[in-house]
């Protein structure tokens, strides 16, 4: 047992450190695993990428990833120390409910251990993939509530949900420079985008949150993410 | 029609926020299948939707990451994209016996695309034929299944049109009450969606296999077993995993006429 996984370790820590030497001869970033400035690196190298077809050179996230997708038990943790505040975070801002939110995160995280050989990257980063994941799940959750009435409450705690962005937690660059982009949209756009993401709110919702037309919510959304993403240097 | 496919290109925002009814998401999901600029927007506004996720990252409680890992542990793991295996590995042997002289003409046809898709796969998993040739020894139980299907005297062929886009083939035997299902085109689904097969007949649906992820454009072969009279087979995208039942209209749906 111990020795399937030291061999795990083995093989996922050399693929830590390649990666970890190729960052280096990229320039900048020489971070320890583990942490959220990775993931967003990770991220940012699939958006470098994506001029070209399919992502150039895998992140930190997508090497650990590809491991967990061989079983690499050790490499799991890697996924997770660099996923898993961003999941708890963003579960946590539309669930608003700490317990509930810790199990969305961890049944998230299990999923991608489940899933991992499914992850595509020619379909964008690992990030992206398991953001998607983690923030589809939360609204899940949200809509199934609000059946069961709980939907008073939350529209009442809305105001907040986005206005706190950034604050209630430790500061670090990739948040400065989201806060900034969400900055540059108008504030329908912004409200929108964030009432949806962070609310988990519909955009039929968030129409009438903001008492405007369902159709105007709609290209706010849409406009809004492509500023985002323009200014985030993604695409 | 214009209009209406504007309408649709507008969700593209709200989907990405998951902002929509599961009914909006579905329509735009099969939207997305026929429109690949739309797939473009999608990658690109993920990016995008999982830096806002980044930036509200807050650090879980230390004993999460250890309950995680363990629960992890316990957790078996979806096979890869090239599937079980078995399936695919039966190929060159079932070339050998059914593309001879004695084939009959539509069924060598069919053979001949069946193989096309079993070859590539072969040669996308990098192996020999040498040790092809040893898999196939050692896994010649698991191949008999669909060597039984192909080669069967009673095997009828049948293809369809995938409303999305691709051609659904597939051979079956009554006798046996089995088929094999391949498909060639089928539209690329985004990394959280997956085609899944399902058997529907009057006691309703039940799953019949995720497809794994195609090759070259390629996908299967997939084995389908206990076919009952007055099953269909029909083909839903679902989400990552499959599901228990379909959440998504067929796009594509083959009566059996078993």
């Amino acid at each position: 047992m111990s020795g399937v996984q030291s061999s795990h370790l083995y093989s996922y820590q050399r693929a830590a450190r390649i990666a970890e030497a190729r960052e280096q001869a990229g320039g900048g970033f020489s971070d320890e695993y583990g942490n959220v400035d990775v993931l967003a690196d990770g991220a940012q190298d699939g958006a470098r990428s994506s001029g070209s077809v399919g992502p150039a050179r895998p992140g930190p996230l997508e090497i650990a990833l590809a491991a967990v997708a061989r079983g690499d038990h050790a490499a799991f943790g890697a996924v997770y120390d660099q996923a898993a505040p961003a999941v708890l975070g963003t579960v946590l801002r539309v669930l608003r409910d700490p317990a509930q939110s810790e199990e969305v995160m961890q049944e998230v995280l299990l999923e991608v251990w489940r899933s991992a050989t499914r992850f595509d990257p020619s379909a964008g980063t690992a990030a992206a993939w398991i953001m998607t994941l983690a923030h589809r799940r939360a609204v899940d959750r949200v809509r199934s509530e609000q059946r069961a009435a709980q939907r008073e409450l939350r529209a009442a705690t809305a105001a907040v949900a986005y206005d706190e962005v950034s604050d209630a937690v430790e500061a670090n660059l990739e948040r400065e420079r989201v806060r900034r982009c969400l900055a540059g949209l108008t504030e329908l756009q912004r409200e929108s985008v964030t009432l949806a993401y962070y609310g988990g709110y519909s955009y039929r919702e968030v129409a009438e949150l903001l008492g405007v037309a369902v159709g105007t919510v709609k290209t706010r959304m849409r406009d809004g993410l492509i500023r985002l993403r323009d200014c985030l240097g993604v695409d | 029609m214009r209009p209406r496919r504007t309408g649709l290109h507008t969700l593209v925002g709200a989907y990405v926020l998951d902002a929509i009814s599961e009914a909006d998401r579905a329509q735009f999901e099969r939207h997305l299948l026929t429109c690949e600029q739309c797939r473009d927007d999608v990658r690109g506004l993920r990016e995008a939707g999982a830096r806002l996720a980044v930036a509200a990252a807050i650090t879980p409680r230390p004993g999460l990451r250890a309950a995680t890992m363990g629960a992890a542990a316990g957790i078996r793991q979806v096979p890869p994209a090239t599937g079980d295996g078995a399936p695919t590995r039966l190929s060159w042997r079932w070339l050998r016996q059914s593309v001879g002289p004695q084939s009959r003409p539509w069924l060598t046809a069919v053979a001949t695309a069946v193989a096309a898709v079993l070859a590539v796969t072969a040669v996308a998993m990098g192996l020999h034929l040498g040790s092809m040739q040893r898999r196939l020894a050692a896994e010649e139980r698991r191949d008999t299944a669909i060597t039984a299907i192909l080669g069967a005297h009673d095997a009828i062929a049948m293809t369809a049109a995938v409303r999305t886009g691709g051609t659904a083939t597939v051979v079956m035997s009554h006798r046996a009450h089995a088929l094999v299902f391949t498909a060639s085109g089928l539209a690329r689904l985004a990394g959280v969606r997956e085609y899944e097969l399902w058997l529907t007949g009057p006691a309703g649906s039940t799953p019949a296999g995720v497809l794994p992820r195609a090759r070259h454009g390629m996908s299967g072969p997939m084995f389908v077993g206990r076919l009952a009279p007055g099953d269909q087979l029909e083909l839903t995208v679902e989400p990552l995993g499959g599901s228990h039942q379909p959440t998504s209209a067929p796009v594509v749906r083959l009566a059996l006429g078993i």
